[in-house]
């Protein structure tokens, strides 16, 4: 103990980290009858941890070329010993963290915790969830196979709409007119060096703004956070939060052990795509909502219709803060607390018809 | 009649003397292009059959390696005088009759010293198999609607046959011939059906003709053969298929319906598998019933019909072991597991399964059976290298089992921890 | 007896605090041990098998053939009369079987329907299409290495 002491004491003299430690013994997270909320952004962080690590681990013997991927993939799940399981636990954790995102997202919404002085919080976390959602869209097509090579055609094909500059950033996505191999290597870069240095520095932003502010008290809850004992960050929440990742964890290693994830054919770009292309189920209510419209709404093309909608939603979403005038002073309004459960209800429904088979 | 006979008989002594030995002026230099005075005129002429030849003539095989139009034409290529150039008594022929046709063609190419100048491979019997053929006797007999050297290879521009845009290119000789067997009303005059086009068309042969562009494939004449054109008879069936199906053959030659079928004079490949329409054989057509082949001469009961259930039944279970191996083989790999070995195995059972295909024509079940035992060995080997990469998939499931068993105990300890320490 | 219920009371935290480790230290490995296998090189260190050993020159006089495997694909490497080294896809383009090479024809050949190539693998007799894909061959000592084409 003397040997940690004496560290300590060398560290703390050249950098000051005294108050640093004040800071986390003092720190404390408020109790509610809402205080469940608090934990989704710690398991989002959770799966992000996981997906470095295995992301990591991949990279040892994933090779970023059209005629290596595959084998490479195929390579990693059935000859290196365990690659099935961190390859599984990769594609698992990518969607977890995805949907801890949302709940964590929704759940911040729902309580108006977005409102003075959290701007920046919910606009760095919004980009997070953008930033996330292109992890997986470019970690999608690594493995080569039929179904991720198509469904990143249908996909990269959605930005050709995009007036003026359409063209423009569909030949940037895609490296070329078409998805290729230069496609590939391009979204290698963006998943394992591009998305990961922006992730890292925002979600840097995003965590320290919320040590800095403190945990929200959502409207009409002031009164039961004042009467009940609120945790101390250290060591209580954090054992608690440490029981949500153990659950994290065991739910990937359940995942992992009946659902393995399937590593598909290789992809043929000559041959003709396959029925019932979809696209990760986070995609879906997007993906299906276009295929509903019909193709021309007052002379003007219904997918780029629904793609302006999709745009200016995510604009309103996003500048939630600024058009909500009363959560500046702790009043949000009733209008914008149904906006979000009818965007929960709209995005929950429309992800389930779609495993239903309803759209068809 | 007489006045046309004669004048063939005039235009026949005249060639005779015309192509005896071709003419100095007419060959300048072996395979230097033509150069005469014929063509500078025709091309320039208002008349659509007088310019045509003068405008095709570029391209030709003859025209390109020095030979005018003289050579077949007669007259003086040298002389820009149309009077002398086409006087006959310089030997100008002009149009000529369709029965003159083969033996002026023949003056050369018969020749093989001729032919030795050129085109020192190719044969020199054509005229010999023509006159053989059913067209050439056809001929012979004054028929001139059959066809002669022209119908099929062109009058002028005439290409070589290795060359794709000639009629008698592999993939385009079977509309050649089918300009006049594809005409059902000129084929009734000699007895014939006139569907031969259409239904070689649905063949298995012509399908790797086009789909495949597979050059070696069967056309009309890899059968009937070309100049010498003849349907081949009765005992010559089973050898005009075995050049190219020579194990079938064997097979076939080693069970007892080669002497069966030679008995009631049945041609041997065609009783099953049909001649100009066939198809894919499947192992379908094996047995008595409807659109079954062996029901064309066997009725339940007797020792064909017995021989046919025993034969269809191994070839259903090997094929039937084979497709259930594949699938499970199939699941497991997509699951994410090493099958190279069980691939090995099925690639076994495709082998053995297409030989026993072959033994089919044994009409001989303990052969079929012998080939069939070994598909099934090679899928029995192959399903247990499934079962054992579902036992790995099993295992790995109960690993990850105990690993959450593990987290669910540390996550109970954690919960009471908690709770210990905020009481 | 107040004395006894406090040293139940601590044992049990004890208990508590040996199980809370032992469990977290086990949940450490079960999920470090994958990784310290992952990470370790497997057997087959290289992913895909564009690259075999495909036998020794000490096992190929002149005039023999021998089969190879390339993943789950037969491959055949021929050593010719003369003494050269060739390695062919041995899948006949006919009907995909496994072809052979026989000394005594000097050739390749096709069990199945008794189709032959000849020692460059072009097809030359009965029913196969196609010439048989051809490898390139690399002889380092008495080892021949066949690769395919990318």
């Amino acid at each position: 103990m003397r040997i940690l002491d004496k560290l300590w004491q060398a560290l703390d003299e050249r950098l000051d980290l005294a108050p640093v430690l004040e800071f986390a013994t003092h720190k404390e997270v408020p109790q509610h009858r809402h205080s469940w909320a608090y934990y989704f952004g710690g398991l989002t962080l959770f799966f992000f941890f996981v997906q470095v690590a295995t992301g990591i681990l991949l990279l040892l013997y994933y090779r970023p070329t059209a005629e290596a991927a595959f084998e490479s993939v195929q390579f990693i799940v059935t000859r290196v010993p365990f690659g099935w399981l961190i390859r599984s636990v990769h594609s698992w954790s990518a969607n977890l963290m995805i949907l801890a995102a949302f709940a964590h997202m929704f759940s911040v919404y729902l309580l108006g915790s977005y409102g003075k002085p959290r701007e920046l919080t919910w606009w760095s976390g919004f980009v997070l969830l953008l930033l996330a959602m292109g992890f997986g869209f470019s970690g999608y097509l690594l493995p080569w196979n039929t179904l991720s090579f198509f469904a990143t055609r249908v996909g990269t094909d959605m930005v050709s709409k995009v007036p003026l500059a359409g063209e423009w950033l569909l030949r940037f996505l895609r490296g070329g007119d078409d998805v290729t191999g230069a496609t590939l290597t391009r979204f290698f870069g963006f998943h394992v060096a591009v998305l990961p240095m922006i992730m890292a520095a925002l979600l840097g932003v995003h965590l320290a703004l919320i040590q800095r502010q403190g945990m929200h008290i959502p409207e009409g809850l002031e009164e039961e956070a004042r009467t009940r004992k609120p945790l101390r960050f250290i060591p209580s929440f954090v054992m608690r939060e440490g029981v949500v990742w153990l659950a994290g964890l065991a739910a990937l290693a359940a995942l992992a052990a009946f659902f393995p994830w399937e590593l598909g054919t290789k992809a043929d770009p000559f041959a003709s795509a396959p029925a019932g292309i979809k696209p990760e189920w986070y995609f879906l209510f997007m993906f299906e909502t276009l295929k509903l419209l019909p193709a021309h709404v007052l002379g003007i093309e219904g997918e780029l219709l629904g793609l302006a909608a999709f745009n200016l939603a995510g604009l309103v979403w996003f500048l939630v803060p600024v058009l909500d005038r009363g959560s500046s002073s702790g009043h949000r309004s009733r209008a914008f607390l149904l906006l979000g459960w009818l965007a929960l209800a709209y995005i929950v429904s429309f992800t389930l018809l779609s495993f239903a088979g309803v759209f068809k | 009649m007489r006045n046309h006979l004669l004048a063939a008989a005039v235009v026949l002594a005249h060639a005779a003397a015309a192509w005896a030995v071709p003419p100095a002026n007419v060959v300048r230099a072996p395979g230097k292009h033509a150069e005469d005075t014929c063509t500078a005129c025709h091309v320039a002429l208002d008349d659509e059959h007088l310019r045509a030849p003068a405008l095709l003539a570029n391209g030709d095989i003859h025209h390109t390696q020095g030979i005018t139009c003289a050579g077949c034409h007669g007259g003086d290529p040298a002389s820009e005088n149309a009077a002398v150039a086409m006087n006959p008594a310089r030997g100008f022929v002009g149009k000529f009759s369709r029965r003159a046709i083969p033996e002026m063609c023949g003056s050369c190419h018969s020749d093989p010293t001729f032919m030795l100048r050129y085109a020192p491979n190719i044969p020199t019997d054509q005229l010999a198999q023509y006159r053989t053929s059913k067209h050439g006797l056809a001929l012979a007999k004054g028929d001139t609607s059959v066809a002669v050297c022209s119908s099929c290879h062109g009058a002028h521009g005439v290409l070589q046959v290795n060359d794709a845009r000639s009629p008698v290119y592999p993939t385009r000789v079977v509309d050649t011939c089918g300009r006049c067997h594809g005409d059902a009303a000129l084929m009734t005059r000699y007895g014939i059906k006139g569907n031969e086009i259409t239904e070689y068309k649905q063949s298995v042969h012509y399908a790797a003709l086009v789909t495949k562009n597979d050059l070696s494939a069967p056309t009309c004449k890899s059968c009937h053969g070309a100049h010498g054109a003849t349907p081949p008879g009765v005992s010559s069936v089973s050898n005009v298929c075995g050049t190219c199906h020579p194990t079938q053959r064997e097979r076939f030659d080693l069970s007892p319906h080669k002497d069966a079928f030679a008995a009631l004079q049945q041609p041997a490949c065609e009783s099953c598998h049909g001649n100009h329409a066939i198809l894919h054989p499947t192992d379908g057509w094996i047995g008595v019933g409807e659109k079954q082949v062996c029901g064309n001469c066997h009725s339940v009961g007797d020792a064909g019909a017995t021989a046919a259930f025993a034969i269809a039944g191994a070839l259903e279970r090997a094929t039937a072991a084979t497709a259930g191996a594949e699938g499970r083989v199939d699941r497991v790999k997509r699951a994410g597991m090493l099958m190279d070995d069980a691939d090995v195995k099925l690639e076994d059972a495709h082998q053995s399964l297409v030989v026993a295909q072959v033994e089919i024509h044994t009409v001989n079940p303990t052969r079929v059976d012998e080939q069939t035992k070994a598909v099934l060995a090679s899928t029995g080997a192959a399903d247990t290298l499934a079962a054992k990469a579902e036992a790995e998939i099993r295992y790995r499931r109960t690993g990850l089992f105990i690993s959450l068993g593990v987290i669910a105990l540390a996550m109970v300890a954690l919960i009471f921890k908690v709770r210990a320490m905020e009481r | 007896m107040p004395g006894s219920d406090e040293s139940s009371a601590v044992s049990r935290r004890g208990l508590l605090t040996w199980l809370l480790g032992t469990s977290l230290v086990a949940t450490l490995v079960a999920a470090l041990y994958p990784v310290f296998r992952f990470v370790m090189p497997p057997e087959v260190v290289e992913s895909p098998v564009n690259r075999v050993l495909a036998g020794t020159l000490s096992e190929l006089p002149p005039n023999s053939g021998k089969i190879f495997r390339f993943g789950p694909k037969p491959g055949i490497l021929i050593r010719t009369p003369n003494g050269d080294v060739r390695a062919f896809a041995a899948v006949c383009t006919h009907l995909a079987c496994t072809v052979q090479y026989r000394p005594d024809m000097q050739n390749i050949w096709c069990a199945c329907h008794n189709g032959h190539y000849d020692l460059q693998g072009k097809n030359i007799a009965g029913p196969p299409p196609r010439p048989l894909e051809a490898y390139k061959v690399d002889i380092a000592g008495n080892d021949v290495y066949v690769t395919r084409g990318a």
